[in-house]
């Protein structure tokens, strides 16, 4: 009885403090809801995304005059939902942003942490790796490795995080070198701490809240990327779709059928703005200083109002 | 009150209108947008189509085409005649002369054919020249050029090979400053801004009505678009057919251009020739072309040959749109849900990529297991015409420069052809007899019959003749032509 209780004590705390942000708790809300939307787009999705209709291309969304119930964001170029096409795009779009910035995540903050905790020679072979690899074209990357795999949507998860990883480590690497040199961590060596706890404890928790930032900034670089990559044929194939790719395709007919590169594109704004206002609010959370300056901030605001009253 | 302010708007407005009138009678400069900067301006060794936009104004050949595509004599005088098996002659046009004041020889024609085939110039149009082995003078207006072993299209090829001054490609700058025999010549490059001609006033053919062009280079499709409505082009290349309503005057032509799929005919499902058929049988080419091109391209008549050509075969029937047997054809051949893998690019020709999707959503309805793989370019040409094995179907749209058949049945239909799937002997020796067959009847017949038997065995799925649609300002007034050149001298302005 008192145990499904005490699970759900965390999240209820954690709402709770999301309500107090008004703008990150819709953030946050919109989130889910696109989240499920990718999860349950069969059940969702009016029409298949796949399927055309030549006689039916180009028709606008339903609030215009020659617009109809049956497609209610209209047809793309070749006559398929476009409502339909955005929300089986957005599990390949989600997919590929998601995955991509957590595998690039991934690499980038072991190499930064391994690079910035030991120093001397290992920090200087690891930086100059990073330099390489940014001064390398990313395109031709991408060409090379989808030459030997072929493309599709793992292939640019792939190429993606290799190109994408050194931003991480570099962040990474600045912040371990210089929190190293903080009194409790050089407390920490002296008293015989392993250097997995000292990294684990001391050291991770500081990066919390820039890499969240990061994560974020990156996920809106990798849907753009990922538009960028598909066109060219690189990444996600037909009869598959993405967000990208649809504002991509529909930009030859911006002048006479607004509504391809419209949706996919608010839908892309959308996202990326959600996420924002929800990151801002967790880097916040998720910083002891930061939390305690915000806590600071909402008593005084409630003794000012109490005190006008 | 404002019968004063009527009376001076009008004064004012006859004002204007006297000030164009003048204006036109003076100097007439048209703009340009074109898609691709030149990346040279040396007319013999690019095959580069920026290139050829402009240098197609500035430079002539010995033989040229009439709008329509007829092969007329250019700055030849007359007719070509082959004296003997490997050897044409040529008579030149008199009183020729080239932008700089030098005289167009026999010479001149020796000079240019020598140097387009030196092969350590390496020129990218040796394709076009591949059976020119030489050229020599007869007398001054008087020319033989050799190929190595018979070549009927001869007359053909030298359409394509600009003629330029040989003493002044040794010294001076070609590729920066040309200098033809044109109606237009050189006047400025601001490299990546834009290129300017000038009419040639000395011009044999009679001096053009438009006294200068500017080219502007303009890679955007939409940004083309918006110049020629603000009213910053006069002509552009390459509109969309939506776009035909929306701009001020467009014009289309039937174009050099042929959309098919190369079927490979070695590979594990496409080997079957009742699934080559269904495939031809499952495309509704009709409302293709009604819906996704609006009405401007006709739908290939059961041969990817340009109707144009010589050798194009006008007996062949369409494919026609029978769902219902092209399922029943994959249920006979036992290929239900067999993997059909289906290659194409995107963003090089009208509608590519668009093309592509359609087409595989159509066989995916036969019951085969259809995917679809867009490639970047250079690894599509990779697809294309590598060694690496042959892919199902792939996606080309075919241009025919030399209007002559012998351009798509070496290129797909011959076995050792570079986008060729198929291993057909029989095949290749028909077209290898029909490339040096000097008599045009039997040349034609040996076409006829190999087109015949790549329809019968469904060796490609021909879909569509493309048009080249133009967008164009209010005042100009142009047939494009059939060869997709940019002829400034064919275009007048009314105003």
């Amino acid at each position: 009885m008192g145990l499904p209780m005490m699970s759900f004590r965390p999240l209820r705390s954690f709402l709770s403090e999301l309500w107090q942000d008004k703008a990150a708790a819709i953030g946050f809300a919109v989130m889910v809801l696109i989240v499920l939307m990718a999860v349950f787009a069969p059940v969702l999705a009016p029409e298949d995304p796949a399927t055309q209709s030549l006689l039916q291309r180009l028709k606008p969304p339903v609030w215009d005059a020659r617009g109809s119930w049956d497609h209610l964001l209209g047809t793309d170029n070749l006559g398929r939902d476009v409502l339909s096409r955005i929300i089986w795009g957005a599990r390949t779009t989600l997919t590929i942003g998601i995955v991509t910035c957590v595998i690039a995540a991934m690499i980038g903050t072991t190499l930064g942490l391994w690079a910035g905790f030991m120093g001397g020679r290992t920090d200087s072979v690891l930086m100059r790796l990073v330099d390489i690899q940014v001064s390398f074209p990313g395109i031709l990357l991408i060409l090379l490795v989808v030459g030997v795999l072929g493309p599709g949507v793992w292939t640019l998860i792939a190429v993606l995080s290799v190109t994408n990883w050194m931003v991480y480590a570099r962040l990474v690497r600045g912040i371990v070198s210089s929190t190293r040199q903080m009194p409790y961590v050089e407390a920490a060596e002296v008293i015989g701490c392993r250097p997995s706890r000292v990294i684990f404890v001391h050291l991770l928790p500081n990066l919390v809240s820039p890499l969240l930032t990061l994560l974020i900034l990156e996920f809106t670089n990798i849907v753009l990327a990922e538009a960028a990559v598909s066109f060219l044929g690189f990444g996600v194939q037909p009869p598959d779709t993405s967000w990208g790719l649809d504002v991509a395709s529909g930009r030859d007919y911006l002048f006479i059928a607004w509504w391809l590169v419209t949706f996919p594109g608010l839908a892309i704004v959308v996202t990326v703005l959600s996420i924002n206002l929800f990151a801002n609010w967790l880097r916040v959370t998720s910083d002891p200083e930061e939390r305690e300056k915000r806590f600071a901030r909402t008593i005084a605001a409630k003794r000012r109002r109490r005190r006008a009253t | 009150m404002t019968s004063k302010v009527l009376a001076m708007s009008a004064s004012l407005a006859a004002l204007v209108l006297s000030g164009l009138t003048a204006g036109s009678a003076t100097a007439q400069s048209i703009t340009i947008a074109i898609g691709s900067e030149p990346s040279t301006l040396d007319p013999q060794l690019r095959d580069d189509g920026g290139e050829r936009q402009i240098n197609d104004n500035i430079y002539e050949a010995l033989m040229a085409r009439t709008p329509d595509g007829e092969l007329i004599p250019g700055l030849a005088a007359e007719a070509p005649v082959q004296i003997d098996d490997t050897t044409w002659q040529f008579k030149l046009r008199e009183g020729v002369m080239f932008h700089n004041g030098t005289p167009f020889t026999a010479e001149s024609v020796v000079g240019s054919v020598l140097r387009v085939i030196d092969p350590a110039n390496n020129s990218e149009q040796l394709s076009y020249f591949s059976s020119v082995s030489g050229a020599e003078a007869v007398d001054e207006l008087t020319v033989n050029i050799k190929t190595s072993g018979p070549d009927p299209i001869l007359p053909s090829r030298m359409y394509w090979m600009k003629m330029i001054d040989p003493g002044y490609a040794a010294e001076g700058d070609l590729a920066g400053v040309p200098v033809g025999t044109g109606p237009y010549m050189f006047d400025a490059w601001n490299r990546g801004a834009d290129l300017t001609l000038v009419v040639n006033p000395d011009y044999w053919g009679g001096e053009a009505q438009i006294d200068d062009v500017t080219y502007r280079f303009v890679p955007e499709a939409g940004t083309r678009l918006s110049g020629l409505m603000a009213g910053e082009f006069d002509v552009i290349t390459n509109l969309l057919p939506e776009f035909t309503t929306s701009v001020p005057k467009f014009a289309a032509v039937p174009g050099l251009e042929t959309s098919v799929f190369v079927l490979g005919t070695d590979n594990e499902v496409t080997q079957d020739p009742k699934v080559r058929e269904a495939l031809n049988l499952a495309i509704d080419r009709q409302s293709m072309v009604d819906g996704l091109f609006m009405g401007y391209a006709t739908v290939a008549k059961g041969s990817h040959v340009n109707p144009a050509a010589f050798g194009f075969n006008e007996t062949l029937d369409y494919y026609p749109y029978d769902l219902d047997r092209a399922k029943a054809l994959i249920e006979e051949a036992g290929a239900v849900g067999k993997p059909l893998v289906v290659i194409g690019e995107s963003g090089r020709w009208l509608k590519d990529r668009e093309q592509i999707e359609v087409v595989a959503a159509y066989w995916a309805e036969t019951g085969l297991d259809v995917s679809t793989e867009i490639q970047e370019f250079s690894q599509y040409l990779d697809s294309l015409m590598g060694s690496g094995p042959r892919p199902d179907a792939i996606f080309i749209a075919n241009s025919n420069e030399l209007l002559d058949a012998d351009r798509e049945m070496s290129y797909i239909y011959h076995m050792d052809g570079a986008a060729a799937s198929n291993s057909d002997a029989d095949m290749a020796a028909m077209i290898d007899a029909a490339r040096v067959e000097t008599d045009v009847d039997k040349r034609k017949a040996l076409y006829d019959e190999a087109q015949q038997l790549g329809h019968d065995l469904n060796f490609t799925v021909p879909l569509f003749n493309l048009e080249d649609i133009y967008g164009m300002s209010e005042r100009m007034d142009w047939q494009p032509r059939t060869d997709a050149k940019l002829i400034v001298s064919e275009m007048t302005v009314t105003e």
